[in-house]
């Protein structure tokens, strides 16, 4: 690690964000004798789960003898730190940009500018609109995930004798990755648009305490809800928060989510109170998209199309028929602490 | 020289002996197995220690400690080579064989070495040669982790990468990752020969036979059985070795599986153990100045048992923290128990002393019985009930001898122990 600078933000980037500059083994690879540089854009910090991201993309570029310049938002809608971060990391004639769009439509312009440049550009966990913008996504395929939980509620469902009301406690509207894991969920538990086993379903903006004031309400309207799929895990948290207040026994619900953080799994998932998750992997977003953009810029192939980094069920309590693994291994491949 | 080599001897089969600790969590990755499964490796290892004790004081009974000596070394070092077919073949079996072989050779050796290094030079300065040689086990022991923790753990396929891959990339990490676990055990085979020529082209003046190994008569095996301090000594030392055995083998798995620790930091987990371990030694030394040593048995057994249960209670930090602890414990149990089951057994304590070293076999069998509760009920930290349990035992047998003979439990134990 030959250099690491951490810049503070600057009048113009002040405004909209944090720009945060690490710079990993800068030392010469390309054929050509340049250091090859790579830049990788989050939502934002606050969140383990880009922490883990940039952390394993230092690792990777010092293992492929390579420069990361990493660039943040302060929250999940801070796009103009993005697009600023997008412009610098143009201007500074980068090899290739690893982005997580905010707002999958508004970067798109500053990306467009960074492609016409040479500049290869992928897009991690979150598309662009539309996705050809970028060169290529990888990502999470967010309806396997929705599909993996929701086929292990409906075989906890038939080995467990319950009868199945669902509350489905869904991320916001218009959010393609949301809707992509609720339609998983859906198909997987084998559930059609409108099938009155459906009895509730809320927004929660993938929020802890909107999770819960989702859940409070949803069982005060129906207090036999018997299967609750929540969209990630800080909304299951908050499902888990309000049945427990509710007075529910836990082990007559079964609830699932998705996302694999290390708070979740271990207190939530090893206890049984989530009793499956679908765990996703931003170290292979980082791994395989610093690798690509590296050997791209050695001369090999431009990443193209979908890489799907991978989603495995994590559950306590497995059911034959439905693929999963262990907390133990959600543990040791969870993000966050 | 001679003694030099012999020294690296030592350290040589506590480096391989405690690599295998590391080696249990590392193929439960690379094969993707089960609990159980993994630790079949300390099967082979300590069920090839266990299996070979009585060949081996035949062999050095029939042919002499230096042909006791070159048999062990050749055949621990054929065991390292078989690393490299092993790792070529992909199959979990093969190293098995290969450690099982490696373990085989290193009994022999440890068997013969012994009374070698006491005949290889003057009486009157033999105990001294031989605590020195001694004192490189556990240093061999800490080098073995080390390799471990620098030179395998952190360079494994991480397992989420493991997730997106195909069958063939899944075979190319597999062979990847085995390459990571060959150079250690090349590098042990390679000191093996080294010493083995050197050893085998010198004219040395020891023994060929030696009195020591007679095998025991009916008559004594009768009174040794017949005597219950002895007899639940034995049981006493297979739960110890067991325990011992089952803590380490399973402390990085426990600080990854139950803490989320990373693999290149879990092994320095059970580094602390071995440090704490033999930094216990020295205080347990001192301890036994002042109390009766059933007494600090019977304490540090039950510190172990409470250190097991955090460890079982406790799923974080705290926990991980218990399970290096319990390696405090553990220091004083094998010597203290050895002496406590052999005082005042006259002319049988040599024959009686075998079976307590046979009890080793307490660390072939146990590892596989916490892995199977481990897998059973879903969870490393439920799996510590098994050393708890197996430590329990060896508190009973302390509470045992200091109520049924004040005298075993005695001061005068301080000087067996």
């Amino acid at each position: 690690m030959a250099d690491r600078r951490h810049r503070r933000p600057t009048r113009a980037i002040g405004l909209v964000g944090v720009l945060v500059l690490v710079v990993v083994a800068g030392c010469s690879g390309g054929d050509d004798g340049d250091p090859i540089t790579v830049g990788l854009i989050t939502k934002q910090e606050d969140n383990p789960f880009w922490v883990t991201m940039r952390e394993i993309a230092e690792d990777v570029a010092g293992e492929r003898d390579a420069e990361l310049i990493s660039a943040t938002g302060e929250s999940d809608v801070d796009v103009e730190a993005q697009v600023e971060a997008l412009r610098e990391m143009t201007a500074s004639g980068v090899d290739g940009i690893l982005i997580a769009p905010n707002d999958s439509s508004a970067v798109v312009p500053a990306i467009e500018a960074a492609r016409e440049e040479g500049i290869v550009v992928i897009a991690v966990d979150t598309p662009t609109e539309p996705e050809s913008a970028v060169d290529a996504l990888y990502a999470t395929d967010n309806r396997l995930a929705g599909e993996l939980v929701g086929r292990y509620a409906q075989a906890r469902a038939e080995r467990d004798g319950i009868d199945p009301r669902v509350a489905l406690l869904d991320l916001a509207p218009g959010i393609r990755s949301g809707e992509l894991r609720r339609e998983g969920f859906l198909a997987g538990f084998g559930l059609e648009e409108g099938d009155p086993r459906i009895v509730g379903e809320v927004y929660t903006e993938g929020d802890r305490a909107k999770g819960e004031e989702g859940m409070r309400q949803l069982l005060e309207e129906h207090p036999d809800i018997s299967i609750v799929y929540t969209v990630n895990e800080p909304a299951a948290l908050g499902a888990v928060e309000a049945l427990q207040a509710g007075g529910r026994d836990m082990s007559d619900v079964v609830l699932v989510s998705v996302d694999g953080g290390c708070e979740a799994i271990k207190s939530a998932v090893r206890p049984g109170d989530i009793d499956a998750t679908a765990q996703q992997y931003p170290q292979n977003m980082a791994r395989e998209g610093v690798r690509a953009i590296a050997d791209a810029a050695r001369g090999g192939e431009t990443p193209t199309g979908f890489l799907n980094t991978g989603v495995s069920l994590i559950t306590g309590d497995a059911v034959d028929g439905v693929e999963s693994r262990d907390v133990a291994f959600g543990v040791r491949n969870c993000w966050g602490d | 020289m001679p003694f030099v080599l012999l020294v690296l001897c030592f350290a040589a089969w506590g480096a391989a002996a405690n690599l295998t600790d590391i080696l249990v969590g590392v193929f439960r990755s690379i094969f993707d197995m089960s609990n159980f499964q993994s630790s079949l490796v300390q099967f082979a290892y300590y069920g090839a220690y266990f299996a070979l004790a009585i060949p081996a004081a035949l062999i050095n009974r029939r042919f002499g400690y230096k042909a006791g000596v070159l048999t062990g070394l050749g055949l621990a070092a054929a065991g390292g080579v078989l690393f490299i077919p092993a790792s070529q073949l992909l199959v979990y079996e093969f190293f098995l064989l290969a450690l099982f072989v490696l373990a085989a050779g290193l009994s022999i050796l440890e068997t013969s070495a012994n009374p070698f290094v006491i005949a290889m030079g003057p009486e009157s300065s033999a105990t001294q040669r031989l605590n020195l040689a001694q004192a490189f086990n556990p240093v061999g022991a800490n080098i073995g982790v080390l390799l471990g923790a620098v030179l395998i753990l952190p360079a494994l396929t991480s397992e989420a990468s493991k997730v997106i891959m195909s069958p063939q990339e899944l075979r190319a990490s597999q062979e990847q990752d085995l390459a990571l676990v060959l150079p250690p055990y090349l590098g042990i085979a390679a000191v093996l020969v080294l010493i083995w020529l050197l050893i085998a082209f010198r004219r040395m003046s020891v023994p060929v036979e030696q009195a020591a190994v007679a095998m025991p008569t009916g008559g004594a095996a009768r009174r040794l059985w017949g005597n219950r301090h002895y007899r639940y000594g034995v049981i006493a030392q297979f739960f110890n070795v067991a325990a011992q055995t089952c803590v380490w083998t399973f402390t990085i798995i426990y600080a990854q599986d139950v803490v989320g620790v990373s693999p290149e930091n879990s092994g320095w987990y059970l580094q602390a153990s071995l440090i704490l371990f033999l930094v216990s030694r020295f205080v347990m030394v001192y301890l036994l100045g002042i109390l009766r040593p059933a007494l600090l048995l019977l304490v540090m057994a039950a510190f172990g048992v409470a250190c097991c249960l955090v460890a079982v209670l406790s799923l974080n930090l705290l926990g991980l923290l218990a399970v290096v602890a319990i390696s405090a414990s553990l220091s004083l149990m094998f010597p203290t128990i050895y002496g406590v089951a052999l005082h005042g057994l006259g002319d049988d304590a040599k024959f009686g002393a075998a079976g307590l070293v046979m009890a080793i076999l307490g660390g072939a069998l146990l590892p596989m019985v916490q892995g199977g509760v481990m897998d059973a009920l879903g969870s490393t930290a439920l799996g510590y009930v098994v050393p708890g349990a197996c430590l329990a035992v060896v508190a009973a047998y302390a509470l045992f001898i200091l109520r049924t003979d004040r005298s075993l439990g005695g001061r005068d134990l301080a000087s067996a122990v």
